[in-house]
């Protein structure tokens, strides 16, 4: 049962069930439902369900849900499907989440730990007997997808960093999210490369995790205490836009701390409706005619994949129409739902395979297009993308890196 | 950047979106899920059924209505007696140029037509009237018919079909099952998985096999609207397996035909350079009271602008929530509350189940370039046009004539922006 | 003909009728019960929900209180499944007096009834939806209850001492001679066969239709006074306790969370006749405004469907026949060897539900008394069959059953999570039933599609299974709809009428269901039939639905016009 306190954030959900005509929408287009019958379908754990619940959880196989969101983008009734399986998830788990879900859902910290020990910490992850250990004692998939971890952070590389003297434009505040400090650097330097070649002022405060890989299993007051503290050292610069390239982070932020956990804090609203995705910040320049556009030309072909985290903001694909303004570069969406990753959830043992089954229709793809090169927003699509297919998987904004002349 | 917004992403909104995107313009298409065509047959409706419009025996109500032979022959007739119907904005040719235009589109997903209506098979045993359907819907006419199908598939029932489309076909029928969940072990298999398996050229075989064994000599085979997802051939192999012709027989949601007709379209757009915004919702406008400067869409985290220079409004009726009536009994357009037709009626509703209820003959009133008019016929707005299920004056689902509707504003909403404005920029 | 014998022939099937039939047969006596329809389908299965704590008595009537707070606790313990231990709180709104809590306060403390006055925000920590101004709030231990299911396991139980219960049996006359009953007719609906019972003894329970009993017998009508009260089932739980106003009783002022519903009740106009029930839009209206002052928002919260039920109230001098609630909701019974020089027959009236057992006991005491005989009383002691004692209901269990199941039988019904095992057993067991009997039983199309999805899947396997034929199962697919539709049209706003929309896409959009034949076969309801006039409804409040055939064997024209395009196959009417 639910604390009243967080009954009452349940309450945001379970209000849009009343919503739903039982049109079948979301069921078409939920990736889960399409690989196995052991998910009994986003309609069914979602509003269905929630009439039988009470705060109480008894249908356990909706931890098959993977939390990727497609039921609430494609719902045209409005109901939060994946915002009530979330929170009813959270009941189910509360005070008895595996050691593994702890683990995996606190990235900053496994960042932090595997940093000094890096060459290590990676020649574990890809050594096969220790990873069929971690199976067994942590229930982390022996093939599943896994960071690389860095001898550097981006913040040893931002103290060493000099800022160009003359901005011509204002301030922003960059948000690298936990991954972008510590497994995903190259992708954090990029960016503040491409923003300070715009000519905008770049600030890094200091910054935690959002809180949503514990949000998406299940620890709600965890993820609730870091996207506060989050929202409080992002806020730093009231009047400037908030740039990020960590999308699932932006999309706890925009939306899910609020709607799923009942966040309604004015310092979380306030970030939330400031924070821009790097390519929906570059596109709304471009759309303004304010973007430069001597782009080097890029002769490539290349899939790009849309996370369901930035599918789920409902802004459309900004990387896409982006990518779109650099001579030579096609880039053909794949149109796929979901990766299999969803976070933590392709990496554990009894949903590896679930997980590889939804991806596979994307992996195929990028196969076809550019077995060599794809693009992708979030780091944790990209890594089992390129673990499933071979392929090199960048951000967005690699490109625009390198049709500025920056790398 | 958009020189049209386009609202709503169902059959209205997809061809709007299509058409203008073709032509040159810059469409964005805002949908706030994915639209009603994989919740309808699937098929494209013209008019399948007329009402007199003479008063029932009791004394209430039109009379019987009347399966309709050759639509296009018969709506200027239909339009003579229902004067405030949708068609009465159109010319027969206008409507019959729009389904072949859309026809002209999908070639691989649509029978071309040739002026008559076909009958179509349904899960309860009707013989269901429609003008343009999939290659996998075509009557053959035959004097016995195997209906079958699978026992894990829960919204087809061959018995019930079959004693039922005895009648209305008069055809001799019977009914058969195969034993073959979509998936190994499922007992409860969706019409989504079955159409992914039969996408499947092993699982066709297996599927085939067992009709095979199952069914007797009768001239052709009805199974339900399974018959494969991406590919378009399926229902084609099956019949070559079964050595007779094969149709489809339409089910409840989902409408695997509706998917594939949606998955067409969709990509058609995108392929045309339609921005596709899916999953927010526009909650409001801006607007100088003559012209609506931007419409406003509600994303993740914020209220976002997008200003707009021409917009066609195509988000459906009473079924998405475009229209609606609140719990007071008030009727409301619940975007732009735009003026509505027939919203004043007395009995929008009556307990009678089979009777036509009015409720669903309110909408938005509109001149002929499809602007949305107040009660002295004047344009609400300059810049905004509407298609599709806003339009009043037609119970869509009980005459069978929503497709041709949608596709025939959408294009005259499209055709009047040509009208009044040139492109702002090229294409992109 | 059929020919049965008897010692007592009860008349109605509802929880009275049916708890009488199990005390007579727990007793020894052989019971044969009838009702024209299927059981708990009058009054029994159109109240709220409520298995009552005494508040509602508490300070009006404490006696009533004290019996129903002894009998909830009876009968959650003998009928454990059919009841929900919910608790009940209340509740003082900003536009009550504070000042009524203490005379509830004190009528407790009069009738033992076990309340606790708690702080108001421990309330809204406990119901965070209901309106943050509440002033107080007493908790009490009201439940809440299947009345279905209450009257088929008590069914159950008396089957098992060699009761009998006879659904759709219409009783056409009680036989006497000599001042002594001796039998009963009827007419077995769904056969059209004469059925005639030999019995000395008839027990009238048949509630607001006694006087039509009564009148069978030729005697001088029993003066009945039915109360229509409507209720409104909401999309889902906004509540998990029940919700009752504490002031004195008025329109409007209790929810009740109810499976996956919570239903809101009720009104209270008298009418002339219990089988012309109309459920109007003012008091729909009036219905919303209340759910408002208890909950904030509920006007935008989705209703689901709305009915009106009759109060069995027998028409009592000492208040004015129109003002039934201040009546005594005590029960009367009319022992026509007194009234009429008639033995062997007593007419029940009034009562509630919670003390049907109790009713029963009485019932059944005062029949004894005339015959000269002196059995106990069991019913309070044993568990109905089919109740795992000590187990009371949870909103959970459909939930957890289809956990373990849904692998093995697919979910015909999604909103309700019928599946089809439950379907076509009890198909098997009632293969006469129409689509509404087995909803009452299963919960089919009670949810919020109310048939759209679900209806014609049961009508396919009714059909697959052999029980029922296409034909029939066609036009039991029909009526179904129809009947859904009356309790849907008056209460239709936002999300249902997007529902309703989608529904006739799919049913008449997609399968063309009024092209699809009619049968000329299917037996109307009795009950839930609405006949519409020759001329037709033209306001809503001209015809609201709820309204009923007065005699099953109507000969009025049903519908003004065939489901389409079938004028020549237009339903026949009730054998």
């Amino acid at each position: 049962m639910f604390e009243p306190a967080s009954y009452e954030s349940n309450l945001l959900a379970r209000a849009s069930l009343d919503q739903c005509v039982k049109c079948t929408i979301c069921e078409t287009q939920c990736p889960v439902l399409a690989v196995t019958p052991l998910f009994s379908g986003p309609k069914f754990v979602g509003p269905q369900a929630e009439r039988y619940r009470h705060g109480l959880v008894v249908d356990h196989s909706l931890d098959y849900c993977s939390s990727c969101g497609t039921c609430t983008l494609v719902c045209p009734q409005g109901v939060k499907i994946a915002e009530l399986n979330s929170v009813a998830r959270a009941a189910m788990k509360k005070g008895h989440t595996p050691l593994r879900d702890q683990i995996i859902s606190r990235t900053s910290f496994m960042g932090k730990a595997m940093k000094p020990v890096a060459p290590l910490a990676n020649a574990v992850l890809h050594n096969s007997a220790a990873r069929w250990a971690m199976e067994k004692t942590l229930g982390i998939h022996r093939k599943a997808a896994m960071p690389t971890a860095h001898s550097h952070s981006f913040s040893d590389w931002w103290k060493k960093h000099t800022p160009p003297s003359a901005p011509t434009r204002g301030k922003v505040v960059y948000f690298h999210g936990c991954a972008g400090e510590f497994f995903e650097v190259e992708t954090s330097i990029m960016t503040v490369e491409v923003l300070e070649h715009l000519g905008f002022e770049v600030i890094t405060p200091t910054q935690g995790c959002c809180g949503l890989p514990m949000q998406s299993n299940g620890l709600f007051d965890a993820a609730r205490k870091h996207v506060r503290t989050l929202a409080d050292q992002l806020g730093v610069e009231p009047d400037a836009p908030i740039v990020a390239s960590a999308s699932s982070c932006v999309t706890m932020l925009k939306h899910e701390a609020h709607d799923i956990m009942g966040v309604d804090d004015e310092s979380l609203i306030k970030v939330g409706s400031r924070i821009r995705e790097v390519s929906e910040f570059l596109l709304d320049l471009a759309d303004h005619d304010d973007l430069p556009l001597d782009f080097s030309p890029i002769e490539m072909t290349a899939p790009y994949h849309a996370p369901c985290q930035l599918k789920g903001q409902g802004m459309g694909r900004p990387a896409v129409e982006l990518l779109k303004l650099i001579p030579g570069l096609t880039v053909v969406d794949a149109e796929a739902t979901c990766c299999g990753i969803a976070g933590t959830y392709g990496v554990k043992k009894e949903k590896y395979d679930i997980g590889q089954a939804v991806g596979r229709p994307l992996f195929d793809k990028v196969r076809e297009i550019n077995p060599d090169f794809a693009i992708c927003d979030t780091e944790t699509c990209r890594w089992q993308i390129a673990t499933a297919t071979g392929a090199t998987v960048v951000h967005p904004i690699w490109f625009l890196h390198k049709a500025y002349g920056l790398g | 950047m958009t020189d049209v917004i386009v609202i709503g992403a169902g059959l209205a909104g997809l061809s709007a979106s299509i058409r203008a995107a073709q032509a040159g313009r810059r469409v964005t298409l805002l949908t706030f899920g994915l639209g009603g065509l994989q919740l309808g047959q699937g098929t494209i409706d013209v008019l399948g059924y007329t009402t007199s419009g003479e008063t029932g025996a009791g004394g209430s109500g039109p009379g019987p209505d009347r399966p309709v032979a050759r639509p296009f022959d018969q709506l200027p007739g239909y339009v003579r007696a229902h004067r405030d119907h949708p068609y009465a904005h159109f010319s027969v040719d206008q409507v019959r140029e729009a389904v072949d235009w859309l026809a002209g589109l999908t070639p691989d997903l649509l029978v071309p037509g040739d002026g008559a209506n076909h009958v179509v098979p349904t899960a309860l045993g009707a013989m269901r009237p429609t003008y343009l359907v999939q290659p996998s819907m075509v009557w053959p006419d035959p004097t016995s018919v195997a209906v079958v199908g699978p026992r894990q598939i829960k919204d087809f029932y061959p018995d019930l079909a079959a004693a039922n489309l005895e009648k209305t076909a008069q055809v001799r029928t019977k009914g058969y099952h195969i034993d073959l969940p979509a998936r190994p072990g499922e007992v409860d298999s969706s019409p989504v998985a079955y159409a992914s398996s039969l996408d499947d050229p092993a699982f066709l075989k297996r599927f085939a096999e067992l009709v095979a064994q199952a069914i007797g000599d009768e001239q052709a085979v009805c199974l339900p609207a399974i018959l494969g997802l991406r590919r378009t051939d399926a229902w084609r192999q099956l019949s070559e397996i079964l050595g007779r012709p094969v149709v489809e027989t339409l089910l409840a949601p989902p409408s695997i035909p509706g998917m594939r007709l949606n998955e067409a379209l969709t990509t058609q757009a995108k392929a045309a350079g339609v921005r596709v915004v899916l999953g927010s919702q526009v909650t409001g406008f801006e607007s100088d009271g003559r012209v609506i400067t931007a419409v406003t869409l509600r994303q993740a985290g914020r209220d976002q602008n997008f200003p707009a220079s021409q917009i066609i409004y195509a988000p459906g009726g009473f079924e998405s929530g475009a229209l609606t009536m609140d719990s007071y009994g008030h009727v409301h357009e619940t975007l732009f509350d735009l003026p509505l037709v027939g919203a004043e009626q007395k009995d929008l509703l009556t307990g009678d189940y089979w009777a036509d209820q009015k409720l669903f003959t309110v909408g938005v009133g509109v001149d002929d370039s499809m602007r949305p008019v107040s009660a002295d016929k004047q344009p609400v707005y300059q810049n905004l046009r509407v298609a599709g299920g806003l339009l009043p004056g037609a119970i869509r689902w009980t005459e069978k004539s929503g497709d041709a509707i949608a596709v025939t504003s959408a294009l005259a909403a499209v055709d009047a922006v040509f009208a009044t404005s040139a492109p702002q920029g090229g294409t992109n | 003909m059929k020919k049965l014998v008897t010692d007592v022939v009860v008349i109605g099937g509802g929880t009275t009728g049916i708890g009488v039939l199990r005390d007579c047969a727990m007793r020894g006596h052989r019971t044969i019960l009838l009702d024209r329809a299927d059981l708990a389908q009058g009054t029994s299965g159109r109240f709220h929900g409520l298995l009552n704590s005494g508040g509602r008595y508490v300070v009006s009537d404490p006696e009533s209180a004290r019996e129903c707070a002894s009998e909830n606790a009876i009968v959650s313990r003998i009928q454990p499944n059919a009841v929900e231990r919910t608790g009940g709180l209340f509740v003082v709104t900003p536009a009550d007096d504070p000042a009524f809590g203490d005379k509830f306060l004190a009528g407790a403390a009069l009738a033992d009834m076990p309340v606790q006055e708690i702080d108001p925000a421990q309330a809204l920590a406990r119901e965070p939806r209901l309106n943050h101004g509440i002033k107080r709030a007493f908790l009490v231990e009201d439940g809440t209850v299947d009345g279905w299911q209450i009257a088929w396991s008590a069914t159950a139980s008396a089957k098992q001492y060699g009761g009998q219960a006879l659904p759709y049996h219409k009783v056409t006359q009680v036989h006497h001679s000599n001042g002594q009953v001796t039998g009963v007719a009827a007419t077995d609906l769904k056969t059209g066969e004469e059925v005639m019972i030999d019995c000395s003894f008839v027990l009238n329970c048949a509630g607001p239709w006694a006087g039509q009993i009564t009148r069978m017998a030729g005697l001088p009508p029993v003066a009945v006074v039915p109360g229509r009260g409507i209720m409104i089932a909401m999309n889902h739980r906004l509540v998990n306790t029940v919700i009752n106003r504490c002031i004195p009783p008025s329109d409007g002022d209790i929810i009740v969370p109810a499976h996956t519903v919570c239903i809101i009740g009720t009104t209270d106009h008298k009418v002339d006749d219990p089988d012309h029930l109309v459920v109007p839009r003012e008091e729909v209206q009036q219905m919303f405004d209340s759910g408002e002052e208890l909950i904030p928002g509920f006007r935008q919260a989705r209703a689901l469907h709305a009915w009106a039920g009759a109060r069995p109230l027998i028409k009592d001098d000492r208040v004015a026949a129109t003002d039934t609630r201040h009546m005594s909701r005590g029960m009367a019974v009319i022992d026509h060897s007194q009234r009429d020089d008639l033995k062997g027959l007593i007419t029940i009236g009034g009562g509630k539900l919670t003390t049907y057992r109790l009713m029963a006991e009485h019932i059944v005491d005062a029949m004894e008394e005339q015959l000269g005989q002196s059995h106990p009383c069991r019913t309070g002691d044993e568990v109905c069959p089919g109740n795992e004692p000590g187990h009371n209901y949870l909103v959970t269990h459909r939930l957890k059953d289809r956990e373990a199941d849904r692998m093995t039988s697919p979910i015909i019904c999604e909103c309700e999570l019928m599946n089809r095992s439950m379907l076509v057993d009890l198909l098997k067991q009632n293969p006469l039933d129409n689509f509404d009997d087995l909803r009452r039983q299963l919960r089919v199309g009670m949810g919020p599609c109310q048939g759209g999805f679900c209806s014609s899947r049961v009508a396919g396997v009714a059909c697959e299974e052999g029980v029922i034929d296409a034909t029939r199962s066609t036009g039991l697919l029909k009526l179904f709809l129809e009947h859904r539709w009356i309790g849907l049209w008056p209460i239709l706003h936002d999300a249902q009428v997007r529902q309703a929309a989608l529904d006739e896409w799919i049913l008449h959009g997609t399968l063309d269901i009024g092209h699809v034949p009619s049968p000329t076969s299917v037996e109307r309801d009795p009950v839930d039939d609405a006949p519409i006039d020759e001329t037709g409804p033209t306001t809503m409040e001209e015809l609201p639905p709820g309204a009923r055939a007065p005699q099953p064997a109507t000969t009025t024209r049903r519908r003004t016009r065939a489901p389409r395009s079938q004028a020549a196959n237009t339903p026949k009417e009730t054998k």
